[in-house]
């Protein structure tokens, strides 16, 4: 496995620009060559899931913080929408960073009160949150519509052309995606980026080396709600109805067996991931009620022969080797992408 | 206020529950040091277990008993092997989603296996009433109070008295310094993680018998309070554990008691946050306590 | 970054296993042919059970339509997907569904919630869903192919309030429990709106989330508030409730508004279900030979008693085969069917159904009771009116 995906890199590099270039034709003209609805269908959920799990991908892999209750996130973003939309008629388009700042500032509020927790104290308390969030959209009824959920939510228009079904909706969540990845790539690269990675390799480390961990911390985790907010206010329109049912727990198990089945610490793994999920659990439809079971044994059989997940960070802290350097020396001899700890600047 | 009071003792049972299946998820976690999904799992094999022997045999407590704690300890050792034994040095995360992965297996095999509906559990406790003044208490009610108490004492003496317990401590403080001492790790772990599972099936076929009735479906919710009232005891502690059950049991039921029974978890939940946040390690606040 | 080549290659082999599937053929029905129909349902996840029932029960009526020729020279064909009582997955099948020009229509999906995200593909693509079970007052007016037949809750519930409670039970003070969820809400409101207008007391309200177990504090809630009767609402958990609040050694009348005459409660509930009174469309009459016939099917097919939602399948499968058989010698299309089943009026194993301009319907219902075992009819369709 290691070898094909040396060998893919190697590929990938000699030919960067034709593949980039053949991968952004392939994606634009997607609609155009599977003209099926259900097949879009399934390409926006994957890149729905992939910039939900990309932004679960922020907090959990890169600044080592564990947090399990995503779908809470999702959850506001999409309600935050559904009411802006059908209560005050906003636009779409302003309505989706509005949804993200909404959410990132409850990230923040959820982030202050538990910067000193390690661990898995913090992802029940993000867990207790999120169904917290999910009970609160389920009784308060003059604003969440309660149990009758929200229906009727408007579809965007973008100059005058309506975005109703998935083909053309897939647009939308791949400007998302790649607007996410673009960004995110950014921000790692930066100084608070590298800060995150120091504080997921060695907490106190970082903060005698002058990293103010609550200050990252803290952003880290507005920014991953940001994002998750961003995609719930980008769904919410794309199925017209929610209701608190779509925000379960299960959804953030979801989203975190996504993550680390691609590959935590990485952009690319969580995309990996999502791909790797829905299409699972479409491909082995055939087997029926076994589906679930086959979909199970495969989560184990993945984390035993992958644990760091399939394009995960391999050198860090993540894959398993915890406080000694002599994998990360190795993988740097190879000059392999060590993306993980030595991020050029 | 014997209607708040009657609230109290509705509160207790059902803490009493949550501290039953806490002691068994605070051991698992104690010995292996990992946290697990696979609880929820765990208990509602034994309520499974519980009911195929009371079905074959009649009513027979003490086999049922048996059976699930069997069952349920058959369930750990496969848990054991597939989520912890290799991943004692690997991140938590790994062997967490390893639980998750195994709690869907479990979970969607058994509704395979046992079929999707609700079965009636067998009334095997008599529904007798003890009345103390107006306030009224069942006997599956009083059973499963003293059945806790009985086995947080038990185990706590198992664990603080006993050589096996304690080679079980000294696994779950420190797995490296305890082979050092000679001490079987692996095995020890496995049989730590068994236990645990064996106190949960219990759980499980109490709650069974409590409540009438069982699915597949019924572990998830339930393990998902058995971990947040261990984590409020501190995950480790025995005996904390328990408290941390009955604390979220009464506190949910004086929350629904004000509001209604829309909002349990939310009282759950926002008490536990609470607390952490109040105490970050949840009620035990001993130093070096894993993890 | 440089690991996108992985990325590419799942993704080619995605569309390489998804293009795959899925062939074209004319939209028109060929004469003397089958017919496919799609079933959504959740056979796995929370809501198995049902989702089982729906299999099982589209499967039954499309059986014995067939073994008896066919309808209109058609023989019918199933395709049943499993949702897993997800949401996202049920708009994928449904997609997956409009896409395939063979399915003339779908039956399904089981929660009001899947139901509602699918109605504007289903709309788009001109393709009737027949929900056998969505519950939510607002699902079937979202599209001229969303159709119901649950039955609203403007109709059952108040004649549970004015006629059960109010004119056969003449209770005094009532203590309602529902669950809280868009049939539950619907039904309490429609209850409490009519039980005003009726002047019935109710006396205290609770309700209770999906996996409520333990409902006694809820029942302490109750007891405090004295009423002589309580009134349950719920489809799921009804029999734990009754079994609790036995199990509490209360004495109340109990009424149930939902679980119809489901075989399951009597299992479930043993003795502790004596003397209950529930309002219910059908009835498994065992002086019918054909009712009891069915339930000794389904009971042999599914190992477990059927509840209401496996009849309604089963029904919803008949109504789709009448609407066929309504197109006579013109051409099976979507369209036509859909036409057509605006216009069906059927008696079916859940009672008669005749659909409103918004395509649910509104029951008429009888009133039951649990006696020795066993459901005892004991007012008639007609009670309302006398």
């Amino acid at each position: 496995m290691k070898n094909i995906i040396q060998k893919c890199k190697e590929i990938y590099i000699k030919n960067k620009i034709i593949i980039v270039v053949l991968a952004a034709i392939i994606t634009l003209v997607l609609p155009v060559l599977v003209p099926k609805s259900y097949f879009m269908g399934i390409m926006c959920r994957i890149l729905m899931y992939a910039t939900l799990a990309g932004s679960l991908n922020v907090i959990n892999g890169y600044s080592g913080q564990m947090c399990i209750g995503q779908a809470g996130f999702f959850c506001i973003g999409a309600y935050c929408e559904a009411i802006l939309a059908t209560r005050f008629g906003i636009n779409f388009w302003i309505i989706i960073p509005l949804a993200g700042l909404v959410t990132a500032i409850v990230g923040l509020g959820i982030s202050l009160p538990t910067l000193k927790m390690k661990g898995i104290y913090l992802s029940i308390v993000t867990l207790g949150f999120s169904e917290i969030v999910r009970l609160t959209a389920l009784n308060w009824e003059s604003v969440t519509g309660g149990p009758m959920g929200i229906k009727g939510i408007p579809t965007p228009n973008l100059f005058g052309f309506e975005i109703s079904n998935s083909k053309t909706y897939y647009f939308i969540f791949l400007a998302i995606a790649i607007l996410f990845i673009f960004v995110t790539k950014r921000v790692v690269k930066s100084r608070i980026g590298r800060a995150w990675l120091a504080i997921r390799e060695d907490q106190l480390a970082a903060k005698s080396l002058g990293v103010e961990v609550p200050k990252y911390k803290a952003f880290n985790f507005m920014y991953g709600a940001f994002w998750a907010g961003v995609v719930g206010a980008v769904y919410a329109p794309y199925v017209r109805f929610i209701d608190s049912t779509f925000f379960t727990l299960d959804e953030g198990f979801n989203i975190l067996s996504m993550v680390i089945i691609g590959g935590q610490g990485t952009l690319v793994g969580p995309v990996c991931g999502s791909v790797i999920v829905n299409l699972l659990t479409e491909v082995l439809r055939p087997i029926g009620e076994w589906r679930m079971v086959a979909y199970a044994i495969l989560i184990i059989v993945m984390m035993w022969w992958r644990p760091q997940g399939l394009v995960g960070a391999s050198d860090s802290i993540l894959a398993g080797d915890k406080g000694n350097g002599k994998k990360l020396e190795k993988s740097k001899q190879k000059g392999g992408g060590a993306h993980g700890v030595s991020v050029r600047s | 206020m014997e209607y708040l009071f009657n609230q109290i003792i509705n509160g207790l049972c059902q803490g009493s529950i949550y501290a039953l299946m806490a002691v068994g998820y605070s051991v698992v976690v104690g010995v292996v040091g990992m946290v697990t999904f696979t609880h929820g799992e765990v208990i509602m094999i034994g309520a499974f277990a519980a009911f195929y022997i009371f079905q074959a045999f009649g009513n027979n407590l003490l086999l049922g008993l048996i059976a699930s704690f069997s069952a349920s300890w058959l369930i750990g050792m496969f848990v054991y092997k597939v989520c912890y034994e290799r991943f004692f040095n690997a991140p938590r995360h790994i062997s967490l989603i390893c639980t998750i992965g195994v709690s869907m297996l479990i979970k969607n095999l058994a509704q395979i296996i046992f079929g999707p509906n609700q079965k009636p559990m067998l009334n095997v406790i008599e529904n007798k009433f003890f009345a103390l003044g107006t306030i009224q208490i069942s006997l599956v009610q009083v059973i499963i109070i003293i059945t806790v108490v009985v086995l947080a004492i038990l185990l706590s003496l198992f664990i603080n008295k006993t050589r096996w317990g304690i080679s079980l401590r000294a696994v779950s403080q420190d797995k490296s310094a305890s082979y050092l001492m000679g001490i079987n790790v692996k095995r020890t772990a496995m049989i730590g993680n068994c236990v645990g599972c064996g106190f949960g099936g219990v759980a499980g076929m109490l709650l069974a018998i409590y409540y009438q009735t069982l699915s597949a479906t019924m572990g998830s919710s339930l393990g998902m309070k058995a971990f947040s009232s261990s984590v409020l005891g501190g995950l480790t502690d025995i005996r904390c554990s328990a408290l941390g059950g009955l604390c979220i049991g009464i506190i949910e039921n004086l929350g629904i008691t004000i509001t209604s029974a829309s909002f349990r978890d939310v009282f759950a939940f926002g008490f536990l946050i609470l607390i952490l946040i109040i105490k970050p390690e949840g009620f035990a606040s001993k130093k070096g306590v894993r993890p | 970054m440089k690991k996108l080549v992985a990325l590419g290659l799942t993704l080619v082999m995605g569309v390489a296993s998804l293009t795959g599937c899925g062939s074209s053929s004319s939209s028109v029905a060929e004469k003397g042919g089958t017919i496919k129909l799609g079933v959504l349902a959740p056979l796995t996840g929370t809501n198995a059970e049902y989702g089982k029932g729906f299999e099982i029960g589209t499967k039954m009526a499309v059986d014995r339509i067939n073994a008896a020729g066919g309808v209109n020279g058609y023989k019918l064909e199933l395709e049943v997907k499993d949702s897993k009582g997800d949401q996202k997955e049920s708009s994928d099948l449904a997609r997956k569904f409009a896409d395939d020009e063979e399915i003339m229509a779908v039956i399904g999906d089981f929660a009001s919630g899947s139901c509602m995200a699918n109605a504007p593909i289903f709309d788009e693509a001109g393709l009737v869903q027949l929900s056998p079970t969505a519950s939510n007052p607002d699902y079937a007016a979202m599209s001229k192919y969303c159709f119901s037949i649950m039955g609203r809750q403007d109709g059952e519930a108040p004649f549970f309030s004015k006629y059960i409670l109010k004119k056969y039970l003449n209770a005094q003070s009532v203590g309602v429990i529902y669950i809280n969820s868009d049939w539950g809400k619907s039904c309490y409101d429609n209850f409490k709106k009519s039980a005003d207008e009726v002047g019935l007391n109710i006396v205290e309200t609770v309700n209770y989330v999906q996996d409520e177990k333990d409902f006694s504090s809820l029942i302490t809630k109750l007891k405090a508030a004295n009423p002589d009767t309580i009134c349950i609402m719920d489809q799921g958990a009804v029999p734990q409730i009754i079994n609790q609040v036995r199990g509490s050694g209360w004495d109340v009348n109990i009424t149930t508004l939902g679980p119809g005459t489901s075989e399951q409660l009597i299992d479930l509930c043993g003795e502790n279900a004596e003397g209950i009174y529930l309002s219910t469309p059908f009835f498994f009459d065992p002086a019918d030979q054909d009712s009891m016939a069915w339930k000794d099917e389904f009971v042999q097919k599914s190992g477990f008693e059927p509840t209401v939602h496996p009849a309604c399948a089963y029904d919803c499968v008949n109504l789709i085969a009448k609407a066929i058989e309504a197109c006579g010698d013109g051409d099976v299309t979507r369209q036509s069917i859909r036409d057509n089943l605006a216009n069906v009026e059927m008696e079916g194993v859940t009672g008669p159904i005749k659909f409103n301009p918004d395509g649910d319907i509104t029951r008429k219902y009888l009133i039951c009771s649990v006696e020795n075992g066993e459901y005892v009819i004991k007012e008639g369709f007609d009670y309302s009116e006398k």
